[in-house]
């Protein structure tokens, strides 16, 4: 079977005035029905890579790649109207902040059913009750009284299951998760993997789960690729990450603490080695 | 004698008739030279212990004891007590250089020397004499979190009050600050009450933790018993479980 995403040198340059700056730096990568996870710290080019894959970078950022394939759709030479039909539909994006991106002057039915009125042509009581079941498919209790909520009257949990809520009602073959759970508190946290997982077995999604947290990364994910300073790094199944070769790896591992650990200085990540350096592999 | 002591502590919202307990009857005690943490979700009014002990809630019932003295007012509290905020991006003023952030608290106080002290204070935090003239936004989120540090330092308090001090930051640079934290507090004899959410970060600073949920304190554990999960509560063990820590090992 050919992957569902293939992505081959993927670059991405910012014009700047001191001259280009490049936050990604020759990524390839591809994915079948499976889930792939991107870990960073900030800046390291792994929200870049999540957005490129949709062509939501504005100028002066520039996507170069000698291939970026998706589905038989070539990402590079498509249209603007061909990616819209893409984006949402075929591949879906879950933000990290709630806060920052549902409209907060817009109620959460009028927000779920925007998409499925004005691009599927659906009846009013055809979207909202499709709107009802992707509630309920993200275990809203009362899915009813968020329809009629706004944003602000949402806790960040469920406003982050109102945005996957939203992504699903598409039925994506993709969804690009960045930072989906990192503003929630870790029993919300676990609950949102938890209905992340049953979605991806259960419909066959692909997913790639972009986060700074390598263990939540390893938990979660099939595949994790490991991103510094705009290149991977490494790429290991999730299982071994515990026998990570790169050192960069074994530093984002071990400097975090952990219940009943020991009280010594936790070790910090050693930037002095040839791999931390500018412009090598 | 206890350094922070708290007995029945409420802290009560009131607006346009509504009232929110964000805090409700909550004791604690925290020993000179100790490292206490108080974990929680949102909403668990842990950081509202915090900003009552610095006088910006309202307590509505409950006495804070400070070094077995009533809250002392004004400058004296701010000589004893000083808090490092969560978000090292806001809590910096954007248009005062580093210098000027770090010289205030001195100049408030009348206390001379300034310009050997920011030097210093710099230093002690790890980073280099001519940061000094620098704006927050030339620094990183780990450099900036070192700057709040120097500066709540600058009066040498002994209690230092920490809302998530590490939360906005990556984990390798999580490290840092942790690692700078548990020195400056062993060369100083600082006390710390230090609010997180992530267990694994109040388990490997404090000697206590307190959980807390809907504004109450739930369960009180000492360092080996959250350990060896020896927790009697099933919101504790709930909290333990789900941390990211654990999850690594269950799977």
């Amino acid at each position: 079977m050919s992957p569902l995403l293939e992505v081959q040198n993927l670059r991405v340059t910012f014009d700047t005035e001191t001259g280009p700056v490049e936050a990604v730096r020759g990524v390839s990568f591809s994915l079948g029905r499976e889930r792939l996870g991107i870990v960073g710290e900030s800046g390291s080019g792994k929200t870049m890579t999540g957005r490129s894959v949709l062509r939501l970078i504005r100028p002066p950022g520039r996507i170069q790649a000698d291939r970026m394939v998706f589905d038989g759709h070539d990402l590079m030479t498509a249209g603007e109207r061909e990616m819209r039909a893409l984006r949402g539909k075929r591949i879906g994006m879950v933000m990290q902040d709630p806060k920052y991106s549902l409209n907060p002057v817009m109620n959460v039915g009028d927000q779920l059913t925007e998409g499925l009125r004005r691009r599927d042509g659906l009846g009013r009581a055809d979207a909202r009750a499709k709107a009802l079941a992707a509630l309920e498919a993200v275990q809203i209790r009362n899915p009813e009284r968020v329809l009629t909520a706004y944003p602000h009257e949402l806790s960040g949990g469920m406003g982050q299951r109102v945005m996957i809520a939203m992504m699903l009602i598409p039925e994506p073959d993709l969804l690009i998760a960045d930072e989906p759970t990192s503003a929630l508190d870790v029993t919300v946290q676990a609950e949102v993997l938890s209905i992340l997982d049953r979605l991806v077995r259960d419909r066959g999604m692909g997913l790639i789960f972009i986060s700074h947290d390598l263990r939540l990364v390893a938990r979660f994910c099939d595949r994790v690729l490991v991103m510094y300073k705009g290149k991977i790094v490494e790429e290991i199944a999730a299982g071994r990450l515990m026998q990570a070769q790169h050192p960069y790896t074994q530093g984002l591992l071990n400097c975090l603490p952990r219940i009943g650990g020991s009280r010594a200085a936790l070790p910090v990540l050693d930037r002095s080695g040839g791999w931390a350096q500018e412009g090598t592999q | 004698m206890a350094m922070i002591d708290i007995q029945g502590l409420s802290v009560t919202f009131r607006s346009k008739g509504h009232e929110v307990r964000a805090v409700e009857d909550v004791s604690l005690s925290v020993a000179a030279q100790e490292s206490y943490g108080l974990v929680g979700e949102s909403g668990s009014g842990k950081s509202t212990i915090l900003r009552a002990i610095c006088g910006l809630a309202p307590v509505s019932a409950g006495r804070i004891l400070i070094d077995g003295k009533p809250l002392p007012q004004g400058r004296a509290f701010s000589r004893q007590v000083q808090m490092v905020f969560q978000d090292p991006y806001a809590s910096l003023h954007p248009r005062h250089t580093i210098d000027r952030t770090l010289s205030e608290p001195l100049a408030i106080h009348g206390l001379p020397g300034s310009d050997a002290k920011v030097v210093q204070a710099l230093q002690d935090v790890g980073l280099p004499p001519a940061f000094r003239f620098r704006y927050p936004h030339q620094l990183s989120g780990g450099q900036r979190q070192r700057v709040a540090i120097a500066r709540a330092l600058m009066l040498e308090p002994k209690i230092l009050l920490l809302d998530e001090p590490t939360s906005a930051l990556d984990a390798s640079v999580q490290a840092e600050v942790l690692n700078l934290l548990n020195r400056l507090r062993a060369e100083r004899g600082l006390t710390f009450l230090m609010v997180s959410h992530d267990l694994a970060v109040i388990d490997h600073m404090c000697d206590r933790v307190l959980v807390m949920q809907h504004g109450r304190a739930v369960e009180e554990l000492a360092r080996a018993d959250l350990a060896n999960a020896r927790m009697q509560t099933g919101y504790a063990r709930s909290l333990f479980e789900a941390s990211a820590d654990r999850l690594m090992e269950t799977k």
